[in-house]
């Protein structure tokens, strides 16, 4: 049973959304593909603590982050880089560079480890601003349950898109089909290389935004607010993260 | 471009320039001034600014808009960390067609200074 539920929520909240939330709020706390329950419930625990981080604050306030060095206020739980890819992943998240994943993904974090890394700090951050937004108390982080990791590596990697190897779209699979129907858009292809994590992360996705059949159905609103207000949204929080895509 | 698809569907000219804060109600959508307030306010850090936000939405449209307001500011918070984080490039087509719009409102100066300095 999740720790996040919307039965006393302050405002409606959609079935879709009552519904997909808590289970990806549990994922959390269960075995991944590459981490432990341990490791993925201590990711979470990390990215709440980054607010009021000094090294973080001095790095986001100075013209380069990757001019001021330091350590992080952090929890403990987990190795640095793992602390430092979580702490400037929430913080800074607009100026992280292919040189420092580089970096980071040689010296104590593989690449399949750091997509599901992101896939956990991003579900504390769309599930902690969603509660946040409609004036809910954030769940508590889900029990660290037993069990070893469900390793799987898709077959048909491809790796010159991205920082991180993607599932590449010119095969026909199973997994190309679940993740790119009708369009293999950079973003769907982001978190691919850890398939239980993109299809979390799409959990969440389909049901706090809209489907991606739904994007561009002007004709028809799907939501209490209109396809413009949805998208001004959108780009509002979006410019303020300064991100470019 | 989605904001800039559904005004050319609906045959509205909206302010792109509300994605930057610089136009509100002006922008031509409608409730722009307390959604964009909103935005800003639930991916901020200022509980008493969210919480003001939140009462001037769910006065003006509702509890069910003010949920899904939250809905989209929560995704595209965690969206944009998705993209930042795993490098995936813009697409081609995609840059093409906004390149007059990312002119416009400095969108290509996201994240400049982004590389370490050389030691």
């Amino acid at each position: 049973m999740s720790s996040l539920c919307f039965d006393s929520a302050p405002v409606p909240v959609r079935d879709d959304v009552a519904a997909a939330l808590p289970n990806v709020w549990a994922r959390i706390g269960e075995p991944g593909t590459w981490l432990t329950a341990a490791q993925r419930t201590a990711i979470a625990a990390e990215a709440r603590n980054v607010a009021g981080c000094a090294l973080c604050e001095q790095r986001k306030a100075a013209v380069s982050p990757y001019a001021v060095s330091g350590e992080h206020d952090h929890l403990g739980a987990l190795p640095d880089v793992w602390v430092d890819i979580i702490h400037r992943v929430i913080s800074d998240p607009g100026r992280l560079s292919e040189r420092w994943f580089r970096e980071v993904t040689s010296s104590g974090i593989s690449p399949r480890e750091y997509v599901e890394l992101i896939g956990v700090v991003v579900s504390v951050v769309g599930v902690d601003t969603f509660c946040r937004g409609i004036g809910q108390d954030a769940p508590a982080i889900p029990q660290a349950q037993d069990g070893a990791p469900s390793p799987e590596t898709p077959e048909q990697l491809n790796i010159e898109l991205a920082w991180v190897p993607t599932l590449d779209p010119d095969h026909d699979g199973p997994l190309q089909r679940e993740f790119y129907p009708g369009s293999a858009a950079h973003i769907r292809r982001a978190l691919t290389l850890v398939p239980a994590t993109a299809r979390s992360f799409w959990e969440m996705a389909n049901t706090l935004y809209l489907r991606g059949d739904q994007m561009r159905d002007f004709g028809t609103e799907f939501r209490a607010i209109s396809h413009a207000q949805i998208e001004m949204i959108a780009g509002r929080v979006s410019a303020l993260n300064q991100c470019l895509y | 471009m989605l904001l800039r698809a559904s005004g050319e569907h609906s045959g509205d000219d909206y302010d792109l320039s509300a994605l930057l804060g610089q136009a509100g109600d002006e922008s031509g959508i409608p409730n722009a001034g307390v959604l964009l307030e909103f935005a800003e306010a639930a991916v901020g850090a200022n509980p008493a600014r969210l919480d003001a936000a939140r009462a001037a939405v769910i006065e003006a449209m509702g509890g069910e808009a003010l949920a899904d307001a939250a809905g989209v500011a929560a995704l595209f918070n965690a969206i944009d960390r998705v993209a930042d984080s795993t490098g995936i490039p813009l697409e081609a087509d995609k840059a093409e067609m906004t390149e007059a719009m990312r002119a416009q409102l400095g969108i290509d100066d996201f994240g400049a200074v982004s590389e370490p300095a050389e030691a």
